[in-house]
């Protein structure tokens, strides 16, 4: 359910303002994000669903609130120097579900998107299943076409 | 040719229909809900709190609610037989969507044995019922386990659930005692809600809760009509048939025989998914 990205953010500063008042200084620079996923079981997301991030440092006071989007996503920096458990909470309309995101100071932090880190797991039975498909498949399909093939040549004769 | 694709259609019948059936991930383990009971730590730490136990039925058992096909339900006695709850401190923390067991660190027993609570006791507005308070090591208690069983005495005897209450819709009053046999085990996370809960510290006294959500069953007319919760519940009306003389007295044994296959079946996934942590879900346990 996670994965470390590059995240774009725009700073609005205000703490070198010139003397004149009003004025605004825009920067950016490169961070690096951690990105939940909220879904029901079903894999419709839990739109604009109530988040709550809680740090390592303090397991009962918000570190941070916020909202997932449209598509059940919800972005957040968390601040690398409190290592241990990060807790994600995310709530809606009865639903809910707490998360624990654990990173420490050797945490790799990559540039690209990885696979996400899903709490809905298949069981060993739905894998094997899934796997014995797949092969299925692959001869379902080659009987297909060599049964056609030889229906082509039988219509020929 | 024929024998050919008799022998594709058989063979994709043999592969597909374990997927059909398998559905969604299986809410049912056959891995006990303790399994890391013979290798349990006990925690580091000599300072102690209080950690309590609650049983909430929730807004619904206390004020009563309308089901999915329009009756408003209010309960009279909504009788549980609570058995051997357990509260772990667990590292990492426990999923109860994964195949991995309680990995505890500490544990607590809550509740040795069983007990019958009423969670419609007291008032539409009264707090959820405190079953034990008990001494506990300092530190997060993130993991809960515990049983619904058979009761041996009292008004519910023999059965695990009893719900007591009336039923009314368009003028017409319907008693009921609705009574489930069916005993549950659960292996549960965090409590998710408002508030964080579990986490005891020195002298102070933390709180876990085993929540129950009957909506499962009856639906909720406030949720769309999409909504899981009443596409997976089969409202009020499959009860009416057993109702005589303005009463519905029925078990589970009665309603298997009468019901509907997939009227039942629906019931008995509700039944089983009545256990929660707040609004978190816990996975459904074998009972042996």
């Amino acid at each position: 359910m996670k994965y470390w990205l590059f995240l774009l953010t725009i700073a609005v500063s205000g703490s070198a303002l010139p003397a004149f008042s009003h004025g605004t200084d825009l920067k950016y620079r490169p961070v690096e994000a951690m990105q939940i996923q909220a879904n029901y079981d079903s894999g419709e997301p839990l739109k604009n669903a109530r988040v709550t991030v809680y740090s390592p440092q303090d397991s009962e006071t918000p570190w941070l609130t916020g909202n997932t989007d449209e598509n059940g996503y919800f972005l957040f920096v968390p601040d690398r120097s409190l290592v241990g458990n990060w807790d994600i909470k995310v709530r809606q309309s009865g639903h809910g579900k707490i998360t624990t995101i654990p990173i420490s100071d050797r945490t790799e932090l990559v540039n690209t998107p990885q696979q996400w880190s899903s709490q809905g797991v298949y069981s060993p039975l739905q894998k094997a299943v899934m796997a014995i498909m797949g092969v299925w498949g692959f001869i379902g399909t080659a009987l297909y076409f060599s049964g056609k093939k030889r229906t082509k040549t039988n219509a020929r004769t | 040719m024929f024998a050919k694709k008799s022998f594709i259609s058989l063979v994709s019948l043999v592969f597909i229909t374990p997927i059909a059936l398998s559905g969604c991930a299986s809410p049912e383990s056959s891995q006990p809900a303790n399994t890391s009971e013979t290798t349990v730590e006990t925690a580091a730490t000599d300072e102690t709190g209080i950690l309590k136990l609650v049983a909430n039925g929730e807004d619904f058992v206390r004020q009563g609610f309308i089901t999915k096909d329009g009756w408003q339900i209010t309960f009279d006695n909504v009788f549980v037989t609570l058995a051997d709850v357990i509260a772990y401190q667990t590292d990492p923390p426990y999923n109860p969507d994964s195949d991995k067991a309680i990995a505890s660190k500490t544990k607590v027993f809550l509740l040795e044995g069983d007990k019958i609570i009423d969670l419609a006791e007291g008032d539409i507005n009264a707090d959820p019922l405190v079953i034990t308070e008990v001494k506990a090591p300092t530190g997060m208690y993130n993991a809960l386990a515990w049983k619904v069983v058979q009761s041996d005495n009292g008004e519910s005897e023999d059965q695990a659930i009893l719900l007591k209450g009336k039923a009314e819709k368009e003028g017409k009053i319907l008693e009921f005692a609705i009574a489930f046999d069916k005993e549950l085990n659960y292996s549960c996370g965090e409590f998710v809600g408002d508030e964080r809960k579990g986490i005891v510290k020195d002298s102070a006294t933390a709180e876990m809760e085993t929540t129950f959500h009957f909506d499962h069953i009856f639906g909720d007319a406030e949720a769309p009509t999409d909504d899981a919760i009443n596409t997976d519940s089969i409202g009020f009306d499959p009860f009416i048939p057993f109702a005589k003389d303005g009463k519905i007295t029925v078990d589970l044994a009665t309603l298997k025989e009468n019901l509907d296959p997939a009227t039942y079946q629906t019931l008995e996934k509700a039944i089983a998914g009545l256990g929660h942590v707040g609004e978190g879900h816990c996975k459904k346990m074998n009972n042996d």
